[in-house]
């Protein structure tokens, strides 16, 4: 591990290139460059779940954290090759001041050649992507809505700024259920003409859910909010002909049941976000059946045929801060700018 | 109609089969103690497995359920590649059943039969069942008389799909593999007929085909005009250990060259399928099998061999003929090595050498295909000493991945020239997550996809193969070798004839 304090890009690449030499024939076949914007406090936990994904996905990880913007501009870097980050090869930066706002000019020259990027915010997702450079220059962007204050409105938001390779996290959590209800339908013919999702009004992976059923089946849904469980309860099909399929969480299981069979139980893990992320980093090409729910849920059609690449809008913060004082002291006392 | 929530496009949704039963014959057995066992439980903790899904263990014990529990609990916390969780053991033991007989025991049959039955109503498995075959092959025609009897292998009478899964030997040779086939094919039907080659479920043997039809790189040049030859190896450094009576009565060539190195080497040797159909892969492997051509003369072009006592990895190994078991004066064969051709446009003049062996130095499968010196060198004949054949290995296991060794500048101010070796290792990147053959192997039985199990046709023509050896082998003795080394010495000397050598795999 190489430790470089208020350094600048070009030193990170020499360090980068040293650490590869030295550690011998670590590093063969990368598969992507997995760029991870993150806060400080969740360093950690990022560099925990692209471990996971990197003993899956060789690749190049950049953990870049972004503070204290009114600040100095200042860089600092830490290089682990083949050490505690598994068999990735890592670069977490810190960046300071304006430099923070232009994190691109050191990430980019650490992109590893003619793989693709994925950028990951493991925190509150950015509202428009294009807004983040980081984001405009991956091939893949993983948001999660789960850490958003309000999660739904979030997923909502990711619908209005979709570009085909986007994706949410929200989305993986609920393959499990999505094989789950899949499967039931699998050694029927039976058309369904219903559903009911139990769940938190502030639960977005219901709100997915809801979507995937609506973009598959035409149907409209029911989303039924309980505030007994912290996340979905159940998901309920009904068919044409009466019969009813029923999938419920209990504690790490699933108690499967369907009208006239005895109820079975099936795994139901609640994975660690590194399986999710590495469930992601399986599928670099746009995923579709995404756009889909996600257009239903957010009544937003034709989200696939959005254009892929979007195109950088240069937003200052300070900018913004100062546009709002101006607007604030406009309005006089105790007014608010819109 | 199909599905409406399953599409091509989402790829994240796993194959789940239909709800069904496993019915394991043989249960107590090695083979599913080590990996059928521990398999059903990494396809139920992977949430692979349907609702429904049922474990019935065929064996001649006198055995509660609750005995087979616990053999089966030990069987698959040993075995397990998965993370342990007790509660998914607990609903998938809850899911076994033992039922005791011997195979010629009509009522045990006759139990199993209405058992199945009673699953049927109860867990809503309308019928569908696999039978494995985790027995000596001595058992089979015992075994398969008795599910023709009580009808279980019949689908229609079964109301659901009726599966059989053999495992190898399929047969002793062309005649009585022929017999094997015939049997099993009218008892169960022919499609419904899974013959388990575990070398095939392999993450790097499939990636051959990835490797050679995904890419442009390799094809153009996968052809006599460019490889000078290919040498198959697989390598184990164990000796027989309990198998002395089956293995004395087999050798290595009727063990694994047979199966797995002819199918290694007809997805080396075969032509582009038309799609990624069973049956069209079926057809281009068929076709290169049916290519092989054997050395004019046996004696010459091929190399037996039987270890002496000696020592690998440090410890001190027994010889063939001092193994529990084997007769003093056996002349079956742990080591053999053949100079193989294939018949075709892209291959006619190449020789493939093929060898396996047991207590070699370590345990290596691995392809490499050797190709031709390029035509002209332009460089002083003492700076390219060292540069050798271009070589692409493909290894099998362990260390899954690709090697390709090149020519390259040593630095420095001489333009000399010496091989390097790029290394990819699949290793790092995905055997953590990828399954163990026979997690996907019974997974691909059970959703009913035949792409990675050889038909009857293929495994008859492998034995095509084989059978002209043997019959020339018949009476002589194969060749000492010391325990710890490559093999015998004329297996060197064969290759040397012709200018070629052995990689050291």
């Amino acid at each position: 591990m190489i430790g470089l304090w208020d350094t600048t890009g070009n030193e990170v690449v020499k360090a980068l290139a040293a650490e590869r030499r030295s550690a011998g024939g670590v590093a063969s076949g990368l598969a992507l460059t997995l760029v991870a914007v993150v806060e400080e406090k969740k360093v950690r936990e990022a560099e925990a779940a692209a471990t996971i994904a990197a003993s899956a996905h060789p690749c190049r990880l950049l953990v870049v954290v972004r503070s204290d913007l009114e600040g100095r501009s200042r860089l600092d870097a830490e290089i682990v090759v083949g050490g505690r980050l598994g068999p990735a090869e890592a670069v977490v930066m810190r960046m300071y001041g304006r430099l923070a706002l232009h994190a691109e000019s050191v990430v980019m020259p650490l992109l590893a050649p003619d793989v693709p990027v994925v950028t990951w915010w493991h925190g509150e997702p950015p509202d428009v992507i294009a807004n983040d450079f980081l984001g405009v220059v991956a091939d893949r962007r993983i948001t999660d809505s789960k850490l958003a204050p309000d999660p739904v409105a979030a997923l909502r938001q990711r619908a209005v700024d979709y570009a085909p390779g986007d994706t949410d996290l929200t989305w993986t959590r609920i393959t499990l259920w999505r094989t789950l209800v899949a499967g039931a339908f699998d050694t029927t013919e039976e058309r369904v003409t219903g559903a009911t999702v139990v769940a938190p009004a502030d639960d977005p992976t219901a709100a997915l859910m809801c979507g995937w059923l609506k973009s598959r089946l035409g149907i409209e849904p029911k989303w039924e909010y309980t505030d007994k469980t912290p996340r979905m309860h159940s998901v309920q099909l009904g068919c044409a002909n009466g019969d009813c399929v029923t999938v419920t969480r209990e504690e790490g299981t699933a108690l499967f049941s369907r009208t006239g069979q005895e109820p079975r139980y099936m795994p139901l893990p609640k994975r660690p976000v590194g399986d999710e992320l590495a469930e992601e980093l399986r599928r670099l090409d746009p995923d579709q059946i995404y756009g889909e729910a996600l257009g239903a849920m957010a009544g937003l059609p034709n989200l696939e045929q959005k254009p892929p690449m979007r195109v950088h809008v240069w937003k200052d913060p300070a900018l913004a801060a100062r546009a709002g004082e101006e607007a604030g002291a406009m309005a006089g006392p105790g007014g608010s700018a819109v | 109609m199909g599905n409406p929530l399953r599409t091509a496009q989402d790829r994240r949704l796993p194959r789940i089969p239909e709800p069904c039963a496993l019915v394991i014959f043989g249960v107590t057995g090695d083979l599913s103690r080590k990996k059928l066992i521990p398999a059903v439980y990494d396809l139920a903790n992977r949430g692979l497995l349907p609702p429904g899904f049922v474990v019935l263990g065929f064996a001649r014990r006198d055995w509660g359920d609750g005995d087979f529990e616990s053999l089966a609990y030990e069987a698959a916390k040993k075995g397990a590649r998965t993370p342990w969780r007790e509660d998914v053991w607990q609903r998938l033991a809850s899911q076994f059943q033992f039922v005791p007989g011997s195979f010629d025991d009509d009522a045990a049959f006759d139990s199993l039969a209405s058992t199945l039955d009673e699953l049927r109503e109860r867990n809503g498995i309308a019928g569908n069942a696999a039978f494995y075959f985790s027995i000596p092959p001595a058992a089979f025609p015992l075994v398969l008389n008795q599910l023709n009897r009580t009808g279980m292998a019949d689908n229609a009478k079964s109301g659901g799909w009726r599966r059989v899964v053999v495992e190898k030997p399929f047969g002793n040779d062309l005649k009585t593999a022929m017999a094997l086939n015939k049997l099993v094919d009218e008892v169960f039907t022919p499609e419904d007929v899974f013959r388990i080659d575990h070398y095939l479920g392999k993450e790097t043997v499939q990636n051959i085909l990835a490797l050679r039809f995904a890419n442009s790189l390799f094809e153009p040049v996968w052809n006599s005009k460019y490889v000078d030859s290919v040498q198959i190896t697989m390598a184990e450094d164990v000796g027989i250990g309990t198998r002395a009576a089956f293995y004395d009565s087999a050798g290595a060539a009727r063990d694994v060259l047979q199966n797995h190195l002819l199918q290694l080497l007809a997805l080396v040797g075969m032509e582009e399928p038309t799609s990624f159909d069973p049956n069209e892969i079926r057809a281009e492997k068929l076709k290169v099998l049916r290519a092989i051509s054997l050395p004019k003369d046996i004696g010459a072009g091929s190399v037996r061999g039987q270890y002496l006592p000696g020592w690998v990895a440090g410890e001190r190994a027994a010889g063939y003929l001092e193994e529990k078991g084997v007769p003093a004066d056996s002349t079956t064969e742990t080591y053999v090595a053949v100079r193989l051709g294939i018949q075709n446009r892209r291959w006619a003049g190449v020789p493939f050498f093929v060898r396996v062996g047991k207590r070699m130095p370590r345990r290596v499968t691995e392809i490499a295909i050797l190709f031709k010196r390029a035509p002209h060198l332009p460089f002083d004949p003492a700076d390219v000493e060292m540069l050798g054949n271009n070589q692409l290995v493909i290894r099998v296991q362990p260390d899954e991945g690709v090697v390709l060794k090149f020519g390259s500048k040593v630095p420095g101010t001489t333009m000399e020239v010496r091989d390097i070796a790029m290394d990819f290792q699949y290793g790092e990147a995905f055997t953590e997550s990828s399954p163990e053959a026979y997690e996907r192997l019974v997974l691909d039985v059970l959703v009913g996809d035949r792409t990675l199990f050889p038909d009857a046709a293929e495994v008859e023509q492998s034995w095509r193969v084989i059978d002209p050896l043997e019959e020339a082998w018949t009476g002589t003795k194969p060749e000492p070798y010391r325990a710890g080394e490559w093999g015998p010495r004329a297996s060197d000397e064969m290759l040397a004839l012709e200018g070629r050598a052995w990689r050291r795999a």
